[in-house]
């Protein structure tokens, strides 16, 4: 028996982050940019120096490197028992900020931190698309 | 103003501690207020303040029979027991009160904690936003991310977190009420147990455990016409990772102990060398292991070494977590330590009592939001009264 899937509306109250998971089902991935800094930002945030006034969705480059990671042995949650063991990961994004995923296309013994790893998409119905990460060829 | 010493801990209450106890969570805030009115020597009638910090989002203090000027619940996680204490000091300071009750109780065995988000269920089971899609799921899960840090930059092993999990078992073990009373562990026993959130294996954490605490603080002026032994507090700070989170740093440090250690430490006028017994916030060992380099117990990335060559145990440099703490001893988000620590400045210690123990440090930190291990760090300095 496989559990649903979680998609984000799940998990999230508001839609403050829409434009993100918009663009995914078009496998376009998304930081929030400060556009008088430069400075991006995941999810949707303020910028800590310039407010929330020139904050702006902008396409990023959906590659970034794993700050740090655990792989799952236990499943804390049902849904996940069909999953284990699975890597939860910290993906420093090229353009700056955090993103947590998970690691596919990869053995779990194989992760380790510092390796580059890039997004693949995953379509979970006609709403919603999520990102995940797998390593990315040199 | 500096607070040092004006401020005393004056009565504590707690409940039998365990699993499945069977008790619901405001039959144990009774049962942990009553004790505390007997060890103060105070009346109900007294209390003219409540905090609560169990998960709940209102406590209904109808059961307990008091008539408080005020009464509401916070939530900081682990620091949430520290920081109730800081409340009630302002309370105090600022005219509102002049006995107030901090109180914690929760029966997550039971099945009968009521979290922030309205499911019921552990506190190992936590999930929040979008980490949750992916199964970031639990506080282990987010502890580890800072453990694997930990271990790609200083080289720490299983090995130095299993360290931490036998000294404390071995503490547990002679202290009657706790879970690992009679059982203590090897640290074959704790490298044969699961992985369960690659590094940490099952041994490295905690367990919920059902239970009720409360600490009754006043002003020291007024704690010395009373029955209980004051304990007075000499230092408190805090910090918060969302500072470290924007530098890149969160899962670098623990927490964001160096201004909670700071503040706590200059308003108590002490250095580490100073402190006798180290009662410190363990939800896995890695926590302690960290807790004692952010501190200054020892060089940062020598936790595991430190740990391994017996510094936190009974004669040893910094005996730490005397009663098995969260790990082995009972899980009261964060008054475990707090409730060690008066143990220990009170003389109660039993078999694992710190000789002439007159300065204990006290830390608390959680609100990990499923992003990392945790936001909120507190910190406390308690000492006997003089």
């Amino acid at each position: 028996m496989t559990t649903p899937r979680l998609n984000p509306s799940d998990v999230m109250a508001d839609e403050l982050d829409l434009p993100f998971w918009r663009a995914c089902a078009e496998e376009r991935f998304l930081v929030h940019r400060c556009e008088l800094c430069g400075r991006a930002y995941w999810p949707a945030s303020c910028c800590v120096t310039h407010g929330a006034a020139s904050m702006r969705w902008v396409e990023a480059s959906g590659q970034g490197i794993v700050h740090t990671f655990t792989v799952y042995h236990h499943a804390y949650d049902r849904a996940f028992v069909d999953r284990l063991p699975y890597v939860i990961a910290v993906i420093t994004l090229d353009e700056g900020p955090f993103f947590h995923s998970d690691i596919v296309d990869c053995d779990p013994s194989a992760v380790f931190v510092e390796m580059p790893v890039e997004v693949v998409y995953e379509r979970l119905d006609d709403a919603w698309t999520i990102p995940h990460f797998r390593p990315r060829p040199d | 103003m500096n607070p040092s010493g004006q401020f005393a801990i004056v009565g504590l209450g707690l409940t039998k501690q365990g699993r499945n106890l069977g008790v619901a969570p405001r039959e144990l805030r009774r049962e942990a207020l009553e004790l505390a009115l007997a060890d103060a020597g105070a009346t109900r009638a007294e209390i003219d303040g409540y905090i609560g910090t169990s998960s709940e989002m209102f406590d209904d203090i109808r059961y307990l029979g008091i008539g408080p000027k005020f009464a509401y619940t916070m939530q900081a996680g682990g620091a949430s027991s520290i920081l109730s204490l800081v409340n009630a000091m302002g309370a105090i300071s600022t005219g509102l009160a002049d006995l107030v009750a901090c109180v914690y109780a929760s029966a997550p065995t039971a099945g009968l904690l009521t979290r922030a988000d309205g499911t019921r269920g552990g506190y190992g089971n936590f999930g929040y936003g979008y980490g949750r899609m992916y199964g970031l799921v639990g506080a282990a899960g987010a502890h580890a991310l800072h453990a694997r840090r930990h271990m790609h930059r200083f080289g720490m092993t299983s090995r130095h977190l299993g360290a931490v999990a036998v000294a404390q078992r071995d503490h547990a073990s002679v202290r009657p009420g706790t879970v690992g009373f009679g059982q203590p562990i090897t640290i074959d026993d704790h490298q044969a147990s699961r992985l369960v959130v690659d590094p940490l294996r099952l041994l490295d954490c905690c367990r919920d455990t059902d239970g009720g605490v409360a600490v009754l603080v006043t002003t020291t002026e007024r704690a010395r016409d009373m029955k209980g032994r004051g304990i007075e507090i000499l230092g408190v700070g805090c910090g918060h990772n969302l500072r470290n989170w924007w530098t890149g740093d969160a899962f670098d440090l623990h927490d964001d102990i160096a201004p909670a250690k700071a503040t706590a430490f200059g308003q108590a006028g002490i250095t580490v060398d100073d402190i006798d017994v180290a009662s410190l916030y363990d939800p896995f060992t890695i926590s302690v292991l960290m807790q004692l380099e952010a501190y200054g117990f020892c060089d940062v990335g020598d936790g595991g070494p430190f740990v391994e060559s017996g510094a936190t145990r009974i004669g040893g440099p910094i005996p730490t977590n005397t009663g098995g703490g969260q790990l082995s001893g009972f899980y009261t988000t964060g008054f475990t330590a707090i409730t060690e620590g008066i143990w220990q400045l009170r003389g109660e210690g039993g078999a694992t009592q710190v000789a002439d123990a007159e300065i204990a440090l006290i830390s608390g930190h959680g609100g990990n939001v499923g992003v990392q291990n945790t936001w909120s760090h507190a910190t406390m300095v308690l000492g006997v009264s003089r």
